[in-house]
């Protein structure tokens, strides 16, 4: 694939300074320089100035990013007309599959996506969207592969607020995949049929909102679809941002809880959206709530490998490190519960802690006042 | 043979942290010198190679390093320790090849310990995240260079570090209460408890500084300090930098004890400082930093003041002090740091108080009349009762196609610069190290006295394993 102007300007300005690698969380898994964002920057570099072929350890290296943008926080060298390392690196993907050289465990992947719209590989028999009756509403509420099939639990809490506020809603029946774990692996082409497909989907509903759980799902809806011509053109909502609304529209009200409750920011919802604020206030709307914040938050929040996907539950071992860094981080702020954004985070966090972690869906329902 | 050495490497660290891929070998030829990243750079127009290690080697402790050196001895091959690769004289380049030993496996606090205020480490933790850690229980090293985001501790160790804070809080030397060392035969030492002692000379200060030709230091306790209740800055002009070496030498000299006193030439002001902070004075742009108790910084920076106004400096306020401070690591990120394709170097150098005007001029002099093509600017960050630091640089906007050409320039104009500098009462370095850059020209700044390093290498390195062509030991 011939290189574009853009992810050019990210190979050229990576100026060898190595002031991001404390940022990455490859590296704070494999320790090797190849996965660090200027490591990666200095491989492309050679392929696309100096002419080399992707060989299988640089491939390996573009394969270990976590696309989670920790780098482009924390450089200060953005002047120079945009230090995109996760942009290149998905640029990178594309041209590895282009070029039929994508690793095996990466195909296993993508193969598992296509078979069973999701990367475990999980018949969809299983999944909580399975048994679902699914209907024409103005409100659809897409889970995202992480609740679908790991964390059910969220869903249920999240319809359950769905139907205290009296939400004419629907699930997609057997929901499929937005695409997004696709276009991150490179499989761009694959991605927009997936788009397309759970567009048509999205449309036979008749909604006008959808509201997200998984904020890969999100991502795609707001940023990728639009480009790829799949755009919905309705509102899309993420849960944080839904229970706001609801919260401040008084079709929810809130009982006391005195706890300190601490916030563990979304990679994709914060980095690539900006939804920092939402879930807070969510948070702060709990009457008694305490919100203290970890040491790294925001732009600088720690990664929970939303979309290191390359990294299964197994060589994740060292990824409970990456999930025990944000829950030493709640202990330090003397938070009693961690909540979190995606099942990606609750899966690799609370095994590392006894505090309590919890989707904001969850968080919010366990504190909802019923009618009874 | 290969493959029976890293079928033995493997077997001390495990298969996963034993690395002869070809991603791992090309990222660590390039540290933060000039040269590699030059040829880096350059590979889409010339063919000029980098060495390369032949083996990648990520040990959790000293017990596995002991056994790597010992391999490394009974079959002659080179080792070279890579902490957070980003120093920027070459001194983690595996010139002839070898095991890399990548230390920062070994990144644990192992003790904070409050009452005598020091920290236990493993030297291959990032300096960000153990600060970091500390400033959550209200404790600092007080270390804090512009590579903190990416160096090591043990890093600072190999090329007597610095950092923002030094003229108060000292450098990584004075930091240092004890070390874990791995010898380069493998056997494992501990220097002594508490370094202030009468017990013969310091063994700390032996390895402090040799850049990891006598053996790696492993292990580190360091001194730390609550974090002040006030760190307060102010920013003058002078009208040169004659005028504000003097007044740097007395804020130093009347022991008023700042924490920071970062002094620019007349050149580096209209520069640097202009395009940084957007400050733009002609004359010579200080910052003076105090930090501690309300009270104490109070009474500080006004006889600091005082000195100030007294030498005639414009008073460009704290605000413009504290920019400066919360600016401090913008300067090392591009755009604002010198990149290539650029030909830049740091010529820094250190002298009394006596010489250092003579030091800086005699660097410029050289540097400009010499290479017409090339500017010089400089500025002092780092003060002592007896002298100063001068942060040289010459950059050359375009310099030549030719790598080896552009090589040569390099070179010449290190050996220039550096030359007039110890003419004139300096000495090869300050805090960045030897390392590859200046390995050369060691043996001229030592003189007789060098021997007693070379003699100090060859007993602790019989086979001459560590670190070659570094610090002038050769191979």
């Amino acid at each position: 694939m011939k290189i574009t102007e853009k992810e050019l300007n990210t190979i050229h300005a990576c100026r060898y300074c190595p002031m991001c690698r404390h940022s990455c969380p490859s590296e704070f898994i494999n320790y090797r320089e190849s996965d660090t964002p200027r490591g990666r920057a200095m491989l492309l570099y050679s392929v696309y100035k100096g002419g080399k072929p992707f060989e299988a350890s640089t491939i390996d290296a573009i394969y270990n990013c976590f696309l989670c943008g920790a780098c482009k926080s924390w450089c200060e060298g953005q002047e120079l007309g945009g230090y995109d390392i996760p942009e290149l690196i998905k640029f990178a993907r594309r041209d590895i599959v282009a070029q039929g050289l994508a690793p095996q465990s990466v195909i296993a992947i993508r193969n598992a996506v296509l078979q069973h719209d999701n990367t475990f590989g999980i018949d969809k028999s299983l999944s909580y969207t399975a048994t679902v009756q699914e209907k024409p509403a103005p409100v659809l509420y897409l889970l995202g592969e992480g609740v679908n099939f790991r964390y059910p639990e969220i869903a249920q809490a999240f319809t359950q607020i769905l139907d205290h506020c009296g939400e004419n809603y629907t699930l997609l029946k057997d929901e499929p995949t937005s695409g997004k774990e696709l276009d991150l692996l490179g499989y761009r082409q694959e991605a927009q049929e997936k788009a397309m497909a759970l567009l048509k989907r999205i449309q036979l509903t008749g909604c006008t909102t959808i509201v997200v759980s998984d904020p890969l799902t999100y991502d795609a809806l707001k940023n990728d679809y639009p480009v790829w011509g799949t755009a919905f053109e309705g509102e899309v909502l993420h849960v944080s941002e839904y229970l706001l609304r609801v919260i401040q529209s008084g079709a929810v009200r809130l009982s006391p809880y005195r706890g300190k409750v601490t916030l563990a920011d979304s990679e994709f919802l914060g980095r690539f959206n900006k939804v920092y604020d939402a879930p807070r206030e969510v948070i702060a709307a709990v009457p008694g709530v305490e919100v203290v914040e970890m040491q790294w938050n925001r732009e600088y929040m720690q990664s929970a490998g939303e979309a290191a996907l390359t990294f299964d539950d197994r060589a994740f071992d060292r990824g409970k490190d990456l999930g025990e860094k944000i829950s030493t981080k709640a202990v330090e702020a003397h938070a009693d519960t961690i909540v979190v954004l995606s099942a990606t985070a609750k899966q690799h966090i609370a095994m590392t802690t006894d505090l309590s972690v919890v989707d904001i869906a969850e968080f919010v329902n366990a504190h909802i006042v019923t009618n009874n | 043979m290969f493959d029976m050495i890293l079928f033995e490497l493997r077997d001390i660290v495990g298969k996963e942290y034993v690395s002869i891929r070809e991603a791992d070998r090309e990222v660590y030829s390039v540290d933060y010198f000039w040269l590699p990243e030059m040829c880096h750079d350059r590979q889409d127009r010339s063919n000029i190679t980098r060495p390369m290690a032949d083996f990648i080697v990520h040990p959790a402790d000293a017990e596995e390093v002991s056994k790597i050196l010992r391999i490394a001895n009974n079959y002659k091959i080179h080792v070279t320790a890579w902490g957070g690769g980003s120093g920027s004289q070459g001194g983690a380049l595996p010139v002839f090849g070898g095991i890399i030993v990548d230390t920062k496996r070994m990144d644990k606090i192992y003790n904070i310990d409050e009452k005598s205020m020091t920290v236990e480490v493993g030297t291959g933790i990032i300096h960000d995240i153990l600060e970091s850690e500390l400033k959550q229980r209200g404790f600092s090293t007080m270390h804090d260079p512009g590579s903190a985001r990416c160096a090591t501790v043990g890093g600072f160790i190999a090329h007597r570090g610095t950092g923002v804070l030094s003229t108060k809080y000292g450098k990584i030397e004075d930091m240092i209460v004890n070390m874990e060392v791995v010898l380069p035969t493998g056997d494992i030492i501990r220097t002594l408890t508490v370094p202030k002692t009468a017990c013969g000379p310091d063994l700390n200060q032996i390895f402090v500084g040799a850049e990891g030709t006598l053996g790696i230091v492993t292990k580190v306790t360091l001194t730390i300090h609550r974090l002040p209740e006030k760190r307060a800055f102010r920013a003058f002009v002078f009208k040169d930098l004659e005028t504000g070496l003097r007044v740097g030498r007395r804020l130093v000299a009347e022991n008023l004890q700042p924490s920071v006193i970062r002094l620019y030439s007349e050149d580096e002001t209209k520069e640097v400082i202009k395009k940084v902070l957007g400050i733009e004075k002609n004359g010579a742009y200080m910052v003076y930093g105090f930090d501690g108790n309300n009270e104490m910084v109070d009474l500080q920076l006004k006889y600091a003041y005082a000195i100030a106004m007294e030498e005639g400096g414009e008073d460009l306020g704290p605000d413009l002090g504290a920019q400066w401070y919360e600016n401090r690591y913008k300067f090392f990120f591009p755009p604002y740091m010198y990149r290539l394709p650029q030909l830049f170097g740091t010529l820094d150098t250190v002298a009394s108080y006596s010489d250092i005007q003579n030091v800086y001029n005699a660097m410029k002099d050289v540097v400009e009349k010499k290479y017409p093509m090339a500017r010089f600017i400089g500025h002092f960050s780092h003060w002592f009762p007896w002298g100063a630091m001068l942060y040289g640089r010459f950059i050359i906007d375009t310099p030549p196609d030719d790598p080896h050409e552009a090589i040569h320039l390099h070179n010449s104009i290190w050996n220039d610069g550096l030359r007039a500098a110890m003419a004139a009462g300096g000495v090869l370095n300050e805090h960045h190290g030897i390392g590859l850059k200046l390995s050369r020209l060691t043996p001229e700044l030592y003189g007789n006295a060098f021997q007693v390093l070379r003699n100090i290498k060859t007993t602790l390195d019989p086979n001459s394993i560590m670190n070659p062509g570094k610090l002038g030991f050769g191979l």
